[in-house]
């Protein structure tokens, strides 16, 4: 026990146990939540936001029902959708394979939605810039498909698969790059785009994209107990009763559905499916899927205090959200990288 | 009750195993022996059900191949321990085909403690599975295969990376099994330990299967010293017990 004793024990905040976890960080994510939809050009307190929600609309005046209802309610709604959705699916990315840097771009969906951004706006004049989000999210899609497809084996060979999602990808931006060479005046918009925007958040847009991300969501759910078969080999996996293959399968089907629509909602908004993660794993230093839920919740949360940072830092003027998640993330993510280090 | 007949594997072109037949008995321990690349591995995995092959291979009449309702468990000879979860949360995961995936049913506490005590890993099961030393590794690997109560154990080399002490009271806890009325298959490079435990030696060269049967009988058989290309020597103790060296000439 001598030798034991000098070995550091597993620390006690997973003694949390999951539900204590999600619990923990629902209640942080409620917070940040009424954060986002209190700060802005126009400040609203909390106890009106409060009643505006239990229907005592006394006090409010109309254009503060237009601010929380018609502007910050949507707009922190979809910051949460979008921030669940791309650590969740990051996370899902790491597991399935094993590797720590994958992120939910892994397999071209960024470049393909980029592309399919490009197409739309490039057609403008047809009308067809509303549909800038079914582009995006087709573009991811079809990037991805075609990274499987012409991998050959599906996950017979994660490398193969990597390395034509990289290929597929370098295509893609070298579509999208030719096209914004045809169409200088894309250079811009094209641009704000893939640094993310939640300008855009409107309610049509917040249900359609919650429900994509909320099925994806459940899916990844249902399966993150069985994920964690993946941290043994393929062989332990199917003695333990699960088919590892299809579980890769459907958890990144789920997670690139996730991803893509997050894409066609918001733009590209990096960092958050690696540093979100990490964050959480740095912090309860477990690895197993069970976390999952709580990945989503702090994802939430880091792009809702995010997309506050990026429209009140420069207010009036609004940053691109890509820019602090990044500016943000990226620092806090080598704090935690480093606590672990000299953990360890 | 394991019946082969007729079992090849074949793969990019090379024959990995080669027409093998052989019954395998219900709550016995089969030790396969071969040089390097004779295909021990493959059949393991063959019995595994996750290698796809020509033939027959049953388990108690069912097939193998992707039947995933057979509860056999697998310890592989160079494992991927994962980091980030502790020893007993990784012996437990053995218990997920009985209890399911991320429940640890109240009755199976004390049976994980237990296998944890007997596998002399108690004392450590808080700490982080990565970073074990590579016998206590070893001893997780097998913990793991014991917590999940198989039918049919399969083990690649399991005390590979264990010191005596450690190779005799993970041997020992294996051979308990089969009081149980568990089958055990497993590979060994050592055919001293395999000849003092297994109750059937099977040999194993470039995919062919030389001889299988009782292990005093395969241990004074010529096929033996064919298998190794007449490299070793088989001494035979006052015991009656054998001991395998390699030849002189050959260190």
């Amino acid at each position: 026990m001598t030798r034991n004793q000098k070995w550091r024990a597993v620390p006690s905040l997973a003694t949390f146990g999951e539900p204590g976890l999600v619990l923990a960080s629902s209640l942080i994510l409620l917070l940040v939540c009424l954060l986002g939809i209190s700060f802005g050009p126009i400040h609203i307190g909390f106890s009106e936001i409060i009643k505006s929600f239990s229907g005592q609309r006394k006090g409010l005046t109309e254009q503060d029902l237009s601010v929380i209802f018609d502007i910050r309610l949507p707009r922190v709604l979809l910051a949460a959708l979008v921030g669940s959705a791309l650590a969740t699916s990051g996370a899902v990315y790491q597991a399935v394979f094993r590797n720590p840097l994958a992120d939910p771009y892994l397999l071209g969906a960024a470049a393909g939605a980029g592309l399919g951004a490009t197409i739309a706006f490039t057609n403008t004049d047809r009308n067809i810039y509303g549909l800038l989000p079914i582009f995006s999210f087709c573009g991811a899609i079809a990037a991805v498909l075609a990274s499987f497809f012409i991998s050959g084996r599906f996950f017979a060979d994660p490398s193969s698969l990597v390395l034509s999602g990289i290929a597929i990808g370098s295509f893609a931006t070298a579509v999208q790059t030719y096209l914004q060479q045809r169409h200088s005046a894309l250079l811009r918009p094209v641009y704000s785009w893939i640094l993310g925007e939640l300008t855009a958040a409107s309610w049509q847009v917040v249900i359609w994209s919650s429900f994509y991300i909320l099925c994806s969501l459940i899916i990844i759910f249902s399966l993150a107990k069985r994920l964690d078969g993946l941290l043994l080999s393929d062989e332990e996996a199917f003695s333990l009763g699960i088919d590892p293959q299809k579980i890769r399968i459907a958890a990144i089907s789920a997670a690139t559905l996730a991803t893509a629509t997050a894409v066609a909602a918001s733009g590209l908004i990096g960092f958050v499916g690696i540093v979100v993660p990490h964050l959480v794993r740095g912090i309860t230093h477990r690895v197993t899927n069970r976390q999952l839920p709580v990945i989503a919740l702090t994802g939430a949360s880091f792009l809702v205090l995010a997309d506050l940072g990026a429209r009140t830092l420069l207010s009036p003027a609004e940053l691109p959200i890509g820019v602090i998640t990044a500016f943000v993330g990226a620092p806090f993510f080598l704090i935690v990288l480093r606590r672990r280090r000299v953990g360890a | 009750m394991l019946e082969i007949s007729g079992l090849t594997v074949a793969k990019n072109q090379r024959t990995i195993l080669n027409n093998l037949n052989v019954n395998l008995v219900g709550g016995s321990w089969t030790c396969l022996i071969g040089p390097n690349g004779a295909g021990k591995t493959t059949f393991l995995k063959v019995l595994l059900g996750v290698e796809s092959y020509l033939g027959k291979v049953l388990d108690a009449g069912e097939n193998v191949y992707k039947n995933s309702k057979r509860n056999v468990a697998y310890v592989p000879q160079n494992p991927q321990l994962p980091s980030g979860i502790s020893v007993r949360e990784y012996v437990a995961l053995g218990r997920a085909r009985l209890d399911g995936w991320g429940v640890e049913k109240e009755s199976s506490r004390e049976f994980i403690d237990h296998i944890l005590e007997s596998t002399g890993l108690f004392g450590m099961h808080d700490q982080h599975v990565g970073q074990l030393s590579g016998g206590e590794s070893q001893r997780a690997l097998i913990a793991r295969a014991l917590v999940q109560r198989p039918r049919l154990i399969l083990l690649d080399e399991p005390t590979s990376a264990l010191d005596l002490h450690h190779q005799i009271e993970i041997l020992n806890c294996i051979e308990s099994l089969k009081a149980q009325g568990v089958t055990v298959v497993s590979t060994m490079h050592d055919i001293t330990l395999a000849a003092m435990y297994a109750d059937e030696l099977a040999i194993l060269k470039d995919g062919r299967l030389l001889i299988c049967g009782p292990t005093k009988d395969v241990i004074s058989s010529t096929e033996i010293i064919d298998a190794f290309d007449n490299r070793i020597n088989v001494h035979t103790l006052d015991s009656g017990r054998s001991v395998i060296t390699a030849k002189k000439s050959e260190l």
